[in-house]
């Protein structure tokens, strides 16, 4: 029966996320108690019952400091940008109807990037104006964003379709084009500044602190939250925009807020955290690979997944060197290429 | 019914469709038919309000097309273009679902199994969509397009169909074209583009014959079916010979006329 069929197809979605929350849940445990300071878990699940007002064994200072106040700041973010760049990747590349669309691929970071650089270089940061800062940068990034996406929108577009190449290579041309302009604005900074750059361009949650944390959450959370509302709308677009017009959907003022949100998600993690690549490309992939391409559940699927991951690679990131720490963005890399090497290696082999 | 009065469309003051009259009424199918670059797809795009007109206008069941907002106009019309791509794994009754996404269904998962059942792809709904041969991929588009207007409403509802057959082989095409049949006693129009002549004779009720973005005949299959229009809209000899399994024509584009053929000829 098709209609038993449909309702436990929503329970078992309902499953899948459960489970990834779960996974979540287990990573964040770990990744709490983990790192060059070690908690024990009894400690790490002392400390946060202790939040709530609940008593379940001792730990000392030093550790619920470390855990409250460094650990815990990072954790989040890396929630909210591995979560933002896995749901942002998702609704990308459904728009784009093309599984090989990446925040990074087709140059949404790098105009982040770079109007965050221009932010951070140029924009001179006075005392008075001091606060114009934790908004500024990731506004900056949005706006950055948000124009590369459209020109890599417009350009690979022609007779209603995206054309892969074609956004392929206008991804790679705008890509060169900001990362020239980044050199050009960074030949202007101060050997600090370049410093941080360096760090800040490989992607780096280390920055992540208490106070950066509700700007993220409302430019990456409340964006994420508001691309679920389009799950439907994204399965139609999946069978082309003319027929998901036919279907009713007000197809330009869909699109119009899948590029906003996504833009406002990446332009947030990138100002946050810098580039980190792979995530937005490889997470809706292991989604739709597992359960299907029902947007309703690759949507919220990629959220977790890409929290999961993140938080994954950053605990790696954390304990592979101890006590230095290596950039997130090797570490996403490292998985995220040899996978993408094999995404173009399948996509091949079913062509033929 | 749906009705395009002096519908124009130019590109590069060149007119691709012509001032372009037409009518559609419920229960009805109506074949446009006409030799390539006729303007049959444009016209096709402007009933479907994919691209406005430069003139003219557009009336689903008295409603100006261009005052409906685009879900208004998915309960009244359901599109099935030429092809459509799916890029993503998407099973078939993920595919067919995708119908429904405007409206306000009262049962949904009822139609889904009626429209299944109708185009008979109720063993594929499990199968994912690109893993189907041309025919099935084109049997699930239909049901997809069916969902739409399938629940009975107290008004007319309308199909467009652009080329709903081609590609497809001899049994598949007629499987299509006897869906469509059966819709017309659902109060439902149907307008379908077709590049087989004996299609249309065999089951459109009427024929928009089109040619160089004008309408060059238009009525029923009887009155639109002759030599000398055909051949003049396809440039082409055409003959029709009685068709004895229908009781019909056959149209026949052979090159020359054989002696021994006798021509149908009407009085």
């Amino acid at each position: 029966m098709i209609s038993t069929l449909s309702y436990t197809k929503t329970q078992s979605q309902n499953l899948i996320l459960l489970g990834f929350g779960f996974v979540l849940g287990l990573v964040l445990l770990m990744s709490l108690s983990m790192g060059a300071f070690s908690i024990p878990f009894p400690q790490t699940l002392a400390i946060l019952f202790d939040q709530v007002g609940m008593s379940l064994g001792t730990f000392e200072v030093q550790q619920e400091n470390v855990l409250l106040q460094i650990r815990m700041p990072r954790v989040l973010m890396a929630i909210l940008v591995g979560g933002g760049l896995g749901i942002a990747g998702a609704a990308l590349q459904g728009m784009f109807r093309n599984p090989l669309v990446e925040p990074g691929l087709i140059g949404v970071s790098s105009g982040s990037a770079l109007f965050a650089v221009i932010f951070m270089v140029l924009v001179p940061v006075t005392a008075s104006l001091a606060w114009i800062k934790p908004i500024g940068l990731p506004l900056f990034a949005f706006v950055g964003g948000l124009i590369n996406v459209l020109a890599v929108y417009k350009l690979s577009k022609s007779q209603g379709r995206t054309d892969a190449a074609t956004l392929i290579l206008a991804g790679v041309a705008i890509n060169a084009l900001a990362g020239a302009l980044i050199g050009l604005v960074l030949f202007f900074a101060d050997d600090s500044a370049l410093r941080s750059f360096t760090f800040w361009s490989l992607g780096d949650l280390g920055g992540a602190t208490w106070s950066k944390i509700p700007v993220s959450l409302v430019l990456i959370a409340i964006p994420s939250a508001l691309l679920l509302f389009n799950s439907r709308q994204l399965n139609a677009l999946a069978l082309g925009e003319q027929e998901a017009f036919h279907m009713g959907v007000n197809v330009q003022g869909v699109k119009l807020q899948l590029l906003v949100f996504s833009a406002l998600i990446v332009g947030a993690g990138v100002s946050m955290v810098g580039m980190i690549g792979f995530v937005g490309l490889v997470v809706p992939h292991l989604i739709r690979i597992l359960f299907g391409a029902d947007h309703r559940l690759v949507l919220p699927g990629a959220f977790l997944l890409g929290a999961i991951l993140l938080n994954f690679a950053d605990l790696i990131a954390r304990i592979i060197v101890i006590p230095a720490e290596m950039p997130i963005g090797v570490i996403t890399a490292l998985i995220g290429a040899p996978f993408f090497i094999w995404l173009i290696f399948n996509l091949n082999k079913s062509k033929k | 019914m749906l009705k395009a009065s002096k519908v124009h469309f130019c590109i590069r003051q060149r007119p691709i469709v012509d001032e372009v009259s037409l009518e559609l009424n419920p229960g009805e199918i109506l074949a446009v038919l006409g030799p390539n670059g006729a303007g049959k797809s444009t016209f096709f795009k402007i009933l479907s309000g994919e691209i406005k007109c430069k003139h003219g206008a557009i009336g689903y069941n008295g409603h100006d097309i261009y005052t409906l907002k685009s879900r208004e106009l998915a309960e009244v019309r359901a599109v099935m273009p030429q092809h459509t791509q799916v890029n993503f794994p998407f099973t078939v009754q993920e595919v067919v679902e995708l119908g429904l996404i405007s409206t306000k269904a009262k049962d949904p998962s009822k139609l889904i199994r009626e429209v299944l059942e109708a185009t008979n792809t109720t063993h594929l709904k499990d199968q994912v969509f690109n893993t189907l041969s041309g025919g099935e991929k084109q049997r699930v588009q239909l049901a997809r397009v069916l969902v739409q207007i399938w629940e009975a409403k107290p008004f007319p509802r309308y199909l467009l169909l652009d080329e709903p057959t081609s590609s497809l082989d001899i049994a598949q095409q007629h499987a299509v074209l006897k869906i469509l049949e059966t819709l017309k006693s659902r109060n439902i129009g149907i307008l379908v583009i077709l590049h087989e002549l004996n299609l249309a004779a065999q089951y459109a009720d009427k024929i928009a014959l089109l040619k160089n973005g004008m309408i060059a005949k238009t009525g029923t299959v009887e009155d639109v079916l002759e030599e000398e229009i055909l051949a003049h809209v396809f440039d082409h000899p055409i003959h029709l010979i009685p068709n004895p399994a229908t009781g019909g024509v056959f149209v026949s584009s052979a090159a020359s006329s054989h002696p021994n053929i006798q021509t149908f000829k009407q009085a």
